[in-house]
């Protein structure tokens, strides 16, 4: 069976976030792969988040934000973006391949953009195949007597 | 370039004593006598009897800014800092832990102090390499003009150089040692905020148990929280009781904030720190 990856999609209520929904209005595919959650913000996003989420099993994780300058609050973004290229940094410097982590800026219009960036992206964590460094083994479930 | 303690510490016990005596503050931070000579502990000298009890050797390499923040707010102190604590005080003063006008810095010019468990000379290797305070109001000694400091960040090329893989296998080795004693935390300047997130249990960060899983989410998310701010002062290392190199994280992610923003943490009073700060012409290549 081919690997199917689980990606984590966090996206922004206010660009992102509509901009999926653009897609899916437009009928755009994309795959199936992406589970996506719904943030205020992109800075709403703590890098717990992402290393958590490796942890409990994602193959990769796409944050979504409105472009530079754009944001609903005016200056959301411009910390996000300094925040996650750190997380990006520590991730690669732990030994993480960093093509697993990616931001994108997607606005509410760019329905086409968010379909093509979650297609690339799916085929870049495919390619990667599973993540296994973070992943917590959990033991089987009990088989019932 | 060699150091006198001894001068140091009659110094250091002198302005400690007029400050209190003077009644312009209230507490004065220093060293004090530990079990012996080579365990220097933190002392705090309230009174201008407690002066007496003040020592200043090659070992006394405690961070006393960690304990700035442990007073009530407004409280005045004097602080003796070395280069490294210095640069802490300073980036408390920019998070607006501690207020400049409540406190007098002692500033202690310094090189060649010793790690009290194995006794190496501390170095650039591990810590800024700094010798002179950034930030005193009255420097007790010369300042020091040694040979210039090598780069902090030369240690890391090694661990640049190396595969994603093996670099992986380097840090879970060395994370799975840890026995989660908080010891880091405790010695860290920049660590105070309560509680904790490792200690939180809604939302529940990570495991608190010292397993392999819990340590990554532990000292991933430490890094992060002080990226920008970390001062370099290598006190994490030392306290460390299983020896695992967290001063080589923290000086990557140091160096990698100063590229990416081109700030360094704790130099400038004025500064606001990297990550609550923010430049519309920050360019999206720091995101690839």
């Amino acid at each position: 069976m081919e690997f199917e990856p689980k990606i984590l999609g966090i996206a922004c209520n206010w660009c992102t976030y509509t901009g999926a929904d653009l897609a899916g209005t437009t009928r755009l595919s994309y795959p199936q792969n992406l589970r996506v959650v719904r943030v205020m913000c992109s800075s709403r996003i703590n890098p717990s988040f992402i290393f958590r989420a490796f942890q409990l099993g994602a193959d990769g994780v796409l944050v979504g934000g409105c472009h530079p300058g754009d944001c609903h609050y005016n200056t959301g973004n411009l910390y996000a973006r300094r925040r996650l290229a750190v997380t990006k940094k520590i991730l690669e410097f732990a030994g993480i391949e960093p093509e697993r982590f990616r931001v994108e800026w997607i606005s509410a219009s760019e329905g086409n953009k968010f379909a093509e960036v979650v297609r690339e992206f799916t085929e870049q964590v495919r390619n990667l195949g599973p993540q296994t460094k973070f992943k917590i083994e959990r033991e089987p479930m009990p088989e019932k007597i | 370039m060699s150091i006198n303690f001894k001068h140091i510490e009659d110094k250091l016990k002198t302005e400690a004593k007029k400050l209190l005596e003077q009644g312009k503050v209230s507490i004065v931070l220093a060293y004090g006598k530990g079990y012996d000579d080579h365990h220097p502990m933190p002392y705090v000298a309230r009174n201008a009897a407690d002066v007496g009890n003040i020592v200043f050797n090659e070992f006394c390499t405690a961070n006393l800014a960690r304990y700035l923040v442990r007073y009530p707010r407004g409280t005045k102190i004097a602080i003796a800092v070395k280069a490294a604590d210095s640069r802490a005080v300073i980036q408390l003063i920019q998070e607006d832990k501690i207020k400049r006008e409540n406190l007098v810095v002692l500033g202690i010019p310094v090189s060649g102090m010793k790690n009290s468990k194995t006794g190496e000379i501390i170095d650039s290797k591990t810590t800024c390499g700094l010798y002179n305070p950034v930030l005193y109001d009255i420097l007790l000694g010369k300042e020091v003009h040694g040979k210039s400091v090598i780069s902090p960040y030369d240690v890391l090329a090694e661990y640049e150089k190396m595969d994603k893989d093996a670099r992986w296998d380097f840090w879970k080795k060395e994370l799975d040692k840890c026995i989660r004693c908080y010891a880091c935390r405790k010695a860290c300047p920049m660590c105070y905020c309560d509680p904790c997130f490792i200690d939180q249990n809604k939302p529940k960060w990570g495991e608190k148990s010292p397993e392999s899983h819990g340590n990554l989410m532990y000292h991933l998310t430490r890094f992060h929280h002080l990226a920008g701010r970390c001062i370099d002062c290598g006190e994490c290392s030392r306290a460390c009781p299983v020896n695992i190199p967290l001063y080589l994280f923290h000086k990557k992610v140091a160096k990698e904030c100063e590229e990416m923003f081109g700030q360094v943490a704790g130099m400038k009073i004025e500064d606001k720190p990297t990550l609550v700060n923010f430049r519309v012409e920050d360019s999206d290549k720091i995101l690839e």
